[in-house]
């Protein structure tokens, strides 16, 4: 036992003197120097695009027909636990929904909403989904309640797109703001 | 009356002093970049990248920051030293280029005119080295002196400790090189080395491998680089000696910095790794310049890659390694060289 100690001690003493673990430090250092980055150049080049399962802005579904999915039977406000959304019903029976009660109000209130997927879970008809859109900061409040006409436009990333990659994008200034637009075409695999 | 050869070398000498301070000014520019850069791909990040292509025009982004930030005197501050501390931090540093040799004379052809690539050749250039570089450490002592804040002041303490810690190990280790070279001028330093690195003092055996390493540790201490960055510890001291600065008078602590950085690489490579001299004799004359020029890149490389390797030593270590490892090392070692250049040559 003793002679072991002193040998360990020597050992120990040796790897000091010629710096071992500082040589494995720097080598640990110089193969990430050398490995390629984690980042992506978002916004100006690249964007992440999400997995399906992603919960970012609500989405109004329409079926096959075009007809609206919502009844607005007022379940998804009864789960939300912020009460951030707010549906008002009204009868309808030109064909604009699956059936004659639609929705005369969908509303959400951004602020509030704590994206989790309550909602989706109460829809009878699965009309609301939680979708991949992620980019929902503005300089100010007008873009935090979202109505119904914005959210029944089909989403940026359709749904047979897996996700979990980075596209290539163009970082647009205009009038209306700015906005980062993905080439769903051009992706590429993280190399986490 | 006026001799013509006496103002042409004055001319000269003025020529070369305004070139190394202009290469000494822009050179912290491309280093803070190449800092950012090393740093951001050892951690898998890509660094600046967003001014200019890859980033390269973000130091002059920097600079008119600093240049446009407003210059802050605490109230209660010592107006005076506050004010010249980033100066007498930056001076000295500029003045220890003085005697570095860059590369050997050669002949204008043409006009048949000798050219130093140094500005002066001292006979005590070791000496002045050490000298003049131990005084930039005023400058970290009054700004955290003047700035009448607990955390500046404790940053200029430990500075100080450190400086005199290390000093002794790094002068020690300069000594070595003089026992060894027989010469205390920087040129003959570099003249007794010669081509090939089996020649230099790096690998003067078994002796020369200890004093770079002991010189080497130390020079880290002197310049304040992690892992013995203690004055500048933003963990407890915020940003240490430079918290109450801001804008230009913080650049000035900032380009001291970087150029102590480049001054310890360059006295590595001029007192271990052959200055000028080429590793290995090569067929083709390739300007010296160019060699001395990129060994000082590869330690400025190794400087930065320790950077981010390295946590932070804590105070009673840092002095522990000071005192007890560093100095015995260096007395035995000088014992060592002595006996080596009095009984085997």
């Amino acid at each position: 036992m003793g002679k072991n100690t002193v040998s360990r001690r020597i050992a120990d003493f040796i790897s000091k003197g010629v710096f071992a673990d500082f040589i494995k430090g720097l080598q640990v250092t110089f193969g990430y120097n050398l490995t390629m980055h984690i980042t992506i150049k978002y916004p100006d080049q690249e964007k992440w695009i999400p997995y399906s399962r992603f919960r970012g802005l609500h989405t109004l579904n329409k079926d096959e027909q075009g007809r609206e999915l919502c009844v607005a039977c007022e379940l998804c406000s009864k789960a939300c636990p912020t009460g951030c959304i707010t549906v008002i019903p009204m009868e309808d029976d030109t064909g604009r929904g699956i059936a004659d009660r639609v929705a005369r109000v969908w509303k959400v209130d951004l602020v509030r909403c704590l994206f989790c997927g309550y909602c989706e879970d109460a829809c009878p008809t699965r009309a609301i989904r939680l979708g991949r859109e992620y980019e929902l900061a503005c300089t100010d409040l007008s873009c935090t309640k979202k109505e119904r006409p914005e959210l029944l436009k089909p989403q940026s990333i359709p749904e047979a797109i897996t996700g979990g990659v980075v596209a290539k994008a163009r970082f647009i200034k205009g009038e209306e703001g700015i906005r980062v637009e993905a080439d769903l075409g051009k992706t590429r695999k993280m190399r986490w | 009356m006026i001799d013509t050869a006496l103002i042409i070398e004055i001319i000269l000498i003025v020529f070369k002093v305004v070139v190394v301070a202009m290469i000494l000014f822009s050179l912290p520019l491309p280093l803070t970049w190449i800092e950012r850069k090393v740093a951001g791909h050892i951690q898998a990040r890509l660094g600046p990248y967003r001014v200019g292509p890859h980033g390269v025009l973000q130091p002059f982004a920097d600079m008119i920051k600093l240049l446009f930030k407003e210059d802050i005197v605490p109230e209660k501050a010592d107006k005076l030293l506050f004010k010249i501390a980033p100066i007498v931090a930056m001076v000295p540093i500029f003045a220890v280029f003085v005697v570095i040799p860059v590369g050997d004379k050669f002949m204008i052809p043409g006009i048949d005119r000798e050219i130093t690539l140094y500005i002066s050749d001292m006979n005590v250039g070791v000496l002045y080295v050490l000298a003049i570089a131990g005084l930039s450490i005023y400058g970290i002592i009054f700004g955290g002196w003047a700035s009448n804040s607990k955390y500046a002041l404790l940053g200029g303490l430990r500075s100080s400790a450190q400086m005199i810690s290390y000093e002794i190990s790094l002068s020690f280790s300069a000594v070595g090189v003089v026992m060894i070279a027989n010469s205390m001028s920087l040129v003959d330093i570099v003249k007794s080395q010669g081509v090939g690195f089996w020649n230099w003092n790096f690998l003067y055996l078994p002796v020369g491998p200890v004093w770079f390493f002991v010189f080497l540790i130390a020079a880290i201490a002197e310049i304040n680089r992690i892992p013995f960055d203690l004055p500048e510890d933003e963990g407890t001291l915020s940003s240490g000696f430079h918290t109450e600065y801001s804008g230009m008078r913080f650049a000035f602590f900032m380009l001291a910095e970087y150029v102590a950085m480049v001054s310890v690489s360059v006295l590595c490579v001029v007192l271990f790794f052959g200055g000028w001299n080429s590793p290995v004799p090569l067929p083709v004359p390739i300007p010296g310049i160019f060699w001395f020029v990129a060994k000082v890149a590869v330690f400025i490389y190794f400087f930065m890659w320790v950077r981010f390797t390295l946590p932070r030593y804590r105070y009673d270590q840092l002095m522990t390694i000071g005192w007890k490892i560093l100095i015995p090392v260096c007395l035995v070692n000088i014992l060592v060289t002595g006996y080596m250049k009095i009984v085997l040559l």
